[in-house]
This record gives C-alpha cells, structure tokens and sequence, in this order.
C-alpha cells in the first residue's frame, strides 16, 4: 500500500513539475513574436483493479500542446500583409508629394513668375534687364522641372532596390521554411507535435507575408505549401521556387514586375493578384503612381515648353531676325516594341502640328498600340483605358490627344505591341536655348495702322501673329458701324463686332493674323494691318506671352492653373492611400489581437497557474512524506 | 476575452505612438498657422491656395505694369498741357506781330522768338517715358516718332490708338492725331490771296452757312477796279467745275461775300486784278501751322499779307490747340480709368488673400482647442498606461 502512495507521489511530483516546467516556459516566451502558449495536458493514470474495486495510480503528462487558432493565425499573417502593401504605399507616395510642393518656391511658382516677367517687356521693350529677367525665370522654372524629375528617378531606383532587397528577404525566408518543413517533417514521426518548431514556421509564415501575401495548404507529413498569388508555388515541401525583380516585355525603364522561377521557367506574376505585401505596395507605386506623376510632370514642361517656342518663333528678335526656339529638350522617344513582336517597325513620335498644335490636348497618359495586321490593330490609353481602331492604311500619321503616330522604320506584323510614352523624356532634359537677353523675339512682325482720317472710336485691342511670314497688307475698310469691306476679298461684306476677333483666315491651320478691335466704326473709317516697319520698340509678342497664362492646356484648364491641379491630384492619391493604409492596420491591429487573445502568453494567468502547480507539487511532497510515515510507523510495529 | 500580456504591450505602445503622431502633426500645423501643409491634407484646399497664390503674383505684376503706364500716362498729360502753354505763347506772339506799330524788323525778333517757341514744341512731341519708349508713338513707331526735315515734320509710326483693357491701360498716346492732323484754314476750306496781288486786300477765315449747301469745290474770287469810276467788282468763279458762280458783284469794304452755303469777310482795297482763292481744307501738322505763321510774320511790313497770315494762322493755332486739349482729356480719362482698375486690383487682391485663407489657414482657436483636446488624450494616456501596467499577480507573491 505505502509503495503505491509513494509511486503515486512521485508521478505527481514529476507531473506537476512538467507542469510548472511548461508555465516557466511560457512566462519565459511571454515577448517571443509569433510565440504560442503551452500547457502540459495531465491525464489520470488508469486505475488498478482490486477486490475492493479500482485504485487510481496518479497522474501522468499526456502531451504539451500548444494553444493556437489555425485561422486566426492564418488571418493576420494575411491582414499584416495587407496593411504592410499599404503603409508601403503611403509611405512612398508620402515622398512622392514632398516632390511637388506648393508656395511660392515651387514648380508652379517658378511658371508662373516666368510669364509674369514678360510683363517687365511689356513695360520696357528695349530693357535688357528685363529680358535677362524673363531668362533667368525661364532657367530657373526649366531647373525646376530637371529637378522633379531627377527627384522622381531617385525615388523610383529607391523603389526598385527595395524591391531587391524585399525579394532577397522573401527568398531567404523561403529557404528558412523549407528547412522548417524537414525538421517538422522528421519530428512528427515522434508522434507528439514539435511546437516550437511550428512556432517558428507560423513567424517566418508570418514575417513573409509582410513582404509578399502568401497562401499555405498543409501536406499530411506537416510541412506546409506556400503559393504566392494564389497559384505560384513559393515553397512545396523543402523545394523553393525563387522570386525575381524583372523588366516588363516592353523593357520599360520605369516599372518593374515580379516573376517566379519554378523548376528552371521564369513566370512573370500579375501585379494585380498579389494582394498584399511591402512588394506589391511597392510595385503598385512603381508602375502607377510614379508614372501618372511622370507623365503629369513632363505634359506639363513639354505643353508650356512647345507653347513658348512657338509663340517666340512667331516674333521678332532685337536683332531683328525671327524668333529662335527659348527650350530645348528631348523628343517624343519611339515607341517601345515588345519583346515578342516579330515585325521591325519602329514607331515615332511627334507633337501634333496640324491643323492645330497639340499642346492643349496632351493627356498625361502612356499609350498601347497593337497591330492585329501589318497596319491595323487598337490604341488604348492606358490612363484610362479607353481604346480606339486605327488603320495606317487610311490615316497615317495617327493622331491622338495632341500626338502624332507614324510607323517611321520596318513593318509591323500582327500580333506586335508598343508602348509609347509621349512625356517621359521631356522634363529631364528641359533647359533654355539660348542665354542672350537680344533673343527673345519680343516684337511682333505685324502692325496695325488706324487710317488717318478715321472719325469714329476705333482702338486696337489685340493683334497677334499666327504664322510668319506675314501675309501682304489688308486693308479694312468700315462702311458704317457694324459693317466692313477687305481690300484682299473685294466687294464682300462683312460683320464687325467690338471686341470679336477678325481673322486674316478663318481656315485651319490658323494663319496670318488675328485683329480685335474695339469702339465704334464710322462710314469712311479704316484699319491696314501690314508688316511691322518698327520692331524694336515694339513688345507685343511679349503682350501674347502674357496671354499664355490663360492659355487653355492642361485638360482644359488654363495653363498658370496646371500645376495646382497636378498637386491636388498627387494629393488626393496620398490621402486615399493613408485611408487605407489606417484602415488595414487598425484591421490588423484587431486580428492580431484576437489571435493574441487565444495564442498570447498572460502572465498574471501563468502566475496564478504557477501557484496552482506549485501546490500540487508541495501536496504531492506531503504524500511522499506520508507514505514514509506509513513505513516508519510499519518498522516500528516490527521492530518492538 | 484574454488579453496576451505582450500584445497589451504593443498596442498600448502603437496607441501611444499614433497620439504622439496627431500631436506633433497638429503641432507642425499650429506652428505654419496652416490647416493644409502637404497636399493631402486637403487636395481641393491645397489647389485652391495654390490658384489664389498664381493670381495673386500675378495681379501684382498687373500693379506694376499699371503704374508705369500711369506714370507713362501722366507725363504724356503734362507734355500735352506744356504743349498748350507753349502755343498759347505763340499764339500772343501772332496777335501781338499784328500790331501796326512794328515794322519788319521788329516782326523777324517776334518770327526768331517763335523759333524758339516752335523747337520746343517739336521737343515735347517726342517725349519719352521713363522706359525710353516715346509717349506719342501711336500704334508702333521708331525710337524718335517725329523727324524735322527740310519738307516739313514727319511722323515715323502707325497711327491708332491701342485700347485699355479691364487691367491696363495704354502708355502711348496716338501722335498722329495729335500732332500731326490739323485741319488748315477753317476746317472747311482755306481762302489765300492770289500770288500776284498788288492791292491791300485781306479776309478772314470764312464761315459755314449752310452745310447742305457747300459743294467742296474750289472758287476764284477775281477783282477788277474800274479806271473811270474807281468802282471795284468782282467775279466768282467755280475753279473745279469753271462755270461762274457770280459775276460783276460790287465789292464792299468789310462786306460779307457769301455764296454756296459759306461765307467771309474781305477787308481793304483790292487793286485791279487782285484774286483770292478758296480751296477744300485739308490736313496739316501743327508744326507746318507754326512754320507758316513764322513765315508770315517774319520781316513781315504792315500789308494785306500780314492779316491774311495773320488770321490763318489764328485759327489753325486753335484747331491744334483744340486737339491737344481733347488728346489731354483722353489722357486724363485713362488716368481716372488707372484709378479705377487700381481700385478694383485691390479689392480682388483681398479677395484672393481671404479664398487662400480659407483653403488652407488654421482656425487658430479650433486648432488650440483639439491641441488642448489632443493634449489631454494623451497624458491620460501615458498616466493610466503607467498604472496599469503596474499591476501583476506577481508583485503579490513571495
């Protein structure tokens, strides 16, 4: 009897031990990440059948289990990487709109103050510090725009080396779970579950969907299959298929795609289903957010660049000759071909030029041609997405949004691809042409002369040049107050408003001159409007700069108005993109919370626990010390 | 529910991080005395400061502009009115070379004066604005607008006069029509002796009587003296069309002539076959007016010559005269105008800086009061933080 007590006593001693053993384990863990809490699972020992009936014979430790919710788990690894795409995101567009500040030292200021410098010419026509002036602003607004864009290349190479090092790190946690997989794999053949070993799979699981969002399906030996969007197998069993940062097809500099090399073939994985991680945040504002800014930037320099130069091609310098074009820049780069057409053509690009120029129709947007034959095929604006058929066979160039398409080399074949990109090249490479203040073509070749004997109250109101050479003199003559005869259209009558333009020719291209009168005409009265015998104090081309500022360009906005909205619009992005980069990770926040609700280690509980342990410990002593009594008590009988 | 120990820690720690966030955000705000510092705070705000800022820069180099056209404006109103004293003098001077008591030598000091007179005048036409551009270059002109050349004055430029628009005002005035546009004798037409008068006759520069009934022909005037009777007459004829409009009427001595709608009084005693002769008015310059009157009163002797240039020159004077007023008021309408436009810069100015206030300034006391809000927040919870993680079973045992 007194031996079964003292082996009942020391399976609880030891049981109870276990116990206190898995509590300080526990208390131990408490700030372990990915930690599971453990509890030893305490059985009765079956009992000892007797005459009397069965005799318990104590307590024994079952197993250690660990206490997790599979899907919970599951559940915030996939929240976590949630909200680790959008805090990426954020983040980099939070960047992205340091670029494009607003006040008075920035991009938009600095256009704005160019054309306001015109004014000063308006002023003065033979100032030159007022020409050097208006060149100065003119440098200082093309440095602006160099210095976006060099900002905006930083920040994409920035995107693109933390793309490498996320895929390194995604690799290298691939590599860490394949190990874990074996070892799991070797220790379930024990027949108890490895928890620690489990743990540490759950944490790397865990830790690499911060990166990428993964799926796992569990394979009956205990290892764990990882899937990256939702069907690239990352890790099966102790096999891991590598990620890689490649080029898209079109080997378009400026985005970056994921690709998967299973067994030796290289996938690319659609952008659009990875779903979550710091990778696909960051690819996202790679291949949209950075190129919607690009484009917005560099329609904005390539839109005010061509306006001016044309308008200075249209005036008169200081030395007298025509204007020669103020910026310089890149041109419209070629379309890039995809890597699978099989046609050569090469695709150019040029600003549309007839019958109006195309400046004030630019859409900040990269285009995708693809030929379904040698000469037709789709256009689709990628902003939008909106596509159109085009046929080079009937019109060629194609036009679209102010751009000019032309297959300028080779022939394409069905099935060829390209992507244009209209206003990627410009805004790096903007800088004034010249830098001799005599060279702004601030007189206008063309004049207006009220007749001499004129009775009513004409005034002139605006002349502006439209196209150089100027045409030979015409000559208005008013018949009466709303009526008037040309000496180039004979006997034709026409209408006079006050303040309505008159056309040299209403035809496309606009050409010539464009005159507004103002006040009323009498009977007798007349305007010639003829070559310019005075240009050098004259400044009215600098008068149709000024007009620029009002200039309808960007999306019918007028042109000083351009940079505020390209500002706005970055703005709303960053804020939409902190919405969600708050909402996914209060929603991250929360699971992770449940799953630390059930997982988590509290020690005020663990304490308690330890009491508790430590008494049935301290009673199973007692009982050891009780069968002892039982002995001695025994010997002592004997012994007398 | 159970609460894992160390995800208390961590989101304790998370929430005291994104307080001390929206404090130091709130903070920067303050500081700035904006709502909006990035974009994104308020993407409409931000672009509607952004517009205010434009039109604001730009309305004050709409100011700028303004001013010198002002002070352009103002000097072209002065010139005018120097001008006026000027011919006011010359015009003292013609009545005074009238007087019978001079002699030629006495009326070629009075010419050589007026020389004076005359270049002055032919200074200001050029006048230039602080800028260096000429203040009566009408619609473009050269660097010097008005040239003195043997032939006469000329003006290098194209008349017209630019028109002001709702935020300036032209800064050249149309010299042309100012300087250059002074209809000769009275507007009308334009009486002259016969080249080869020998008696002393001389008339005034005529009148309109009835506009229907002038024809814009011109008309000889013969006179012939009859030896016998001394009786002078004269004929009229039509020289444009040569029919003869009056034959044989007696000449009287301060008489009216009237015929064809317009009339004029002959003075003095015509020797037999004196002529005068009537021509359409036609344009001339001032300065060629002023170059008239010095020819005529220069070494000039008291004879019918002297009072027909006399008379002519008078009237023409007055004509300029006119035109430099009216070319003064306009000036004077377009400095009101500058006021005006001033006015209304102004009060766009204010409007402007009111929109960007509202798009993007800091409510300063809402701002305090969630700062004070926020503040609040969190020290309480930083304090109760502190507390509760003072509790632990642990601290209870042993």
């Amino acid at each position: 009897m007194g031996s079964s007590i003292m082996n009942i006593g020391v399976r609880a001693l030891a049981a109870n031990q276990g116990a206190l053993q898995t509590i300080s384990h526990n208390i131990a863990n408490v700030n372990t990440p990915g930690y599971s809490r453990q509890s030893a699972v305490l059985q009765d020992v079956e009992g000892q059948y007797s005459g009397s009936g069965y005799f318990g014979k104590g307590v024994e430790i079952l197993t250690v289990e660990r206490i997790y919710s599979e899907f919970l788990t599951r559940q915030s690894a996939a929240s976590k990487s949630v909200a680790a795409a959008d805090t990426a995101r954020f983040d980099t567009l939070r960047r992205l709109e340091e670029i494009f500040p607003g006040g008075p030292d920035a991009l938009g200021a600095s256009v704005s103050n160019m054309l306001n410098a015109f004014s000063d010419i308006v002023s003065a026509p033979t100032d030159l510090t007022a020409r050097s002036v208006v060149l100065a602003r003119a440098d200082e607004m093309a440095a602006n725009f160099r210095a976006a864009a060099g900002q905006l290349n930083d920040l994409k190479l920035g995107i693109t080396s933390q793309l490498e090092n996320s895929v390194a790190a995604v690799n290298s946690l691939a590599g860490q779970i394949a190990k874990a997989n074996e070892e799991i794999a070797r220790a379930m053949g024990g027949g108890h579950e490895p928890n620690d070993l489990l743990d540490q799979r759950d944490e790397l699981i865990s830790q690499l969907n911060r990166y990428v969002r993964t799926s796992t399906i569990a394979a009956d030996d205990g290892s764990v299959g990882i899937f990256v969007a939702s069907s690239h197998p990352l890790v099966l069993g102790t096999t891991v298929s590598p990620l890689s940062i490649v080029k898209d097809d079109f080997n378009d500099s400026a985005k970056s795609q994921l690709a998967i090399t299973v067994a030796g073939n290289t996938h690319v994985i659609n952008e659009s289903l990875l779903g979550g991680g710091e990778i696909a945040g960051l690819l996202r504002v790679q291949n949209t957010d950075l190129v919607d800014a690009a484009n917005l930037l560099g329609r904005m320099g390539l839109a005010i660049a061509t306006r001016m130069n044309e308008q200075q091609m249209l005036g008169v310098d200081l030395n007298g000759n025509p204007g020669a074009p103020l910026f310089s820049f890149n041109a419209m780069p070629d379309g890039l071909p995809a890597d699978t057409n099989t046609g050569n053509a090469t695709l150019s690009l040029a600003i549309q030029s007839s019958p109006t120029s195309g400046t004030d129709a630019f859409v900040a947007s990269d285009y995708q041609l693809a030929f379904s034959s040698g000469s037709t095929g789709t256009l689709t604006r990628l902003s939008d997405g909106s596509s159109t058929a085009f046929d080079f066979g009937i019109t060629n160039p194609l036009q679209i949004d102010g751009v000019e398409i032309s297959i300028s080399a080779g022939a394409a074949a069905a099935g060829d691809r390209f992507v244009l990109k209209p206003f990627s090249a410009v805004a790096s490479d903007l800088s004034t042409a010249f830098s001799s203040p005599r060279g702004l073509a601030m007189a206008s070749p063309i004049a207006a002369t009220a007749g001499t004997t004129n009775t009513g109250t004409l005034a002139l109101e605006q002349l502006d040049t439209l196209s150089v050479p100027p045409p030979p003199a015409v000559t208005l003559n008013f018949t009466g107050p709303g009526s008037y005869t040309r000496s180039d259209t004979g006997a034709t009558v026409y209408t006079y408003t006050p303040g309505q333009p008159i056309l040299y020719s209403p035809a496309l291209p606009p050409n010539g001159w464009s005159l507004t009168l103002k006040g009323t005409a009498q009977a007798g009265d007349s305007f010639v409007v003829d070559a310019n015998p005075y240009p050098m104090i004259n400044a009215d081309n600098a008068r149709t700069m000024l007009d620029l500022r009002d200039a309808l360009l960007f999306d019918g906005g007028p042109l000083t108005d351009g940079y505020a909205s390209l500002m706005a619009e970055l703005g709303i992005r960053v804020q939409s993109a902190e919405s969600a980069a708050t909402v996914s990770r209060h929603i991250a926040d929360n699971i992770e919370q449940d799953r630390s609700s059930i997982s988590g280690v509290n020690l005020d509980e663990e304490a308690a626990r330890m009491l508790q342990y430590q008494q049935a410990y301290q009673a199973s002593g007692k009982m050891l010390q009780v069968a002892q009594n039982i002995f001695d008590s025994l010997l002592q009988s004997l012994g007398r | 529910m159970r609460v894992g120990t160390a995800n208390s820690y961590d989101s304790t720690i998370s929430n005291l991080n994104t307080r001390q966030g929206d404090l130091v955000d709130l903070q920067e705000k303050l500081s700035a005395g904006k709502r909006v510092v990035r974009a994104s705070d308020d993407p409409t705000g931000a672009a509607q400061a952004e517009r205010a800022m434009t039109r604001t820069d730009r309305i004050e180099v709409e100011q700028r502009a303004l001013n010198l056209q002002r002070n352009a404006m103002a000097a072209a109103e002065a010139t005018l009115g120097d001008a006026n004293s000027v011919l006011q003098t010359l015009r003292d001077l013609v009545i005074a070379a009238g007087d019978g008591i001079y002699n030629p030598v006495n009326r070629s000091s009075i010419a050589s004066q007026m020389r004076g007179l005359r270049d002055q005048l032919f200074a200001l036409s050029n006048r230039l604005d602080t800028n260096g551009v000429p203040l009566f270059g009408g619609l473009a002109s050269a660097l010097e607008p008005f040239t003195d050349l043997v032939a006469g004055v000329s003006f290098n430029g194209l008349s017209g006069q630019r028109a002001a628009s709702t935020v300036a005002i032209p800064s050249v005035l149309d010299g042309q029509a100012i300087w250059m546009n002074v209809p000769s004798g009275n507007g009308v037409f334009n009486i002259a002796l016969g080249g080869a008068n020998g008696g002393r006759l001389w008339t005034d520069t005529g009148q309109v009587l009835s506009p229907t009934a002038l024809t814009g022909n011109d008309y000889t005037l013969s006179f012939s003296v009859n030896a016998a009777t001394g009786a002078t007459t004269y004929d009229i004829v039509n020289a444009s069309t040569a029919t003869t409009v009056a034959a044989g009427q007696a000449y009287v001595d301060g008489q009216d002539i009237a015929f064809d709608g317009l009339s004029f009084t002959a003075h003095g005693a015509p020797a037999d076959g004196d002529t005068l002769q009537l021509t359409a008015s036609t344009r001339t310059d001032l300065f060629a007016v002023v170059d008239a009157a010095i020819a005529g009163v220069d070494g000039a002797g008291n004879d019918a010559a002297l009072s027909q240039a006399i008379a002519l020159a008078l009237t023409e004077i007055d004509a300029g005269m006119d035109r430099l007023q009216s070319a003064r008021g306009f000036a004077g309408d377009l400095l009101n105008r500058a006021d005006n436009i001033d006015n209304r810069q102004e009060a766009k100015v204010l409007q402007l800086a009111a929109d960007r206030s509202r798009a993007e300034d800091m409510d300063m006391v809402q701002g305090i009061s969630d700062f004070q809000n926020q503040q609040t927040g969190y020290d309480a919870a930083l304090r109760t933080y502190a507390q509760v993680q003072r509790l632990s079973l642990f601290n209870y045992l042993g």
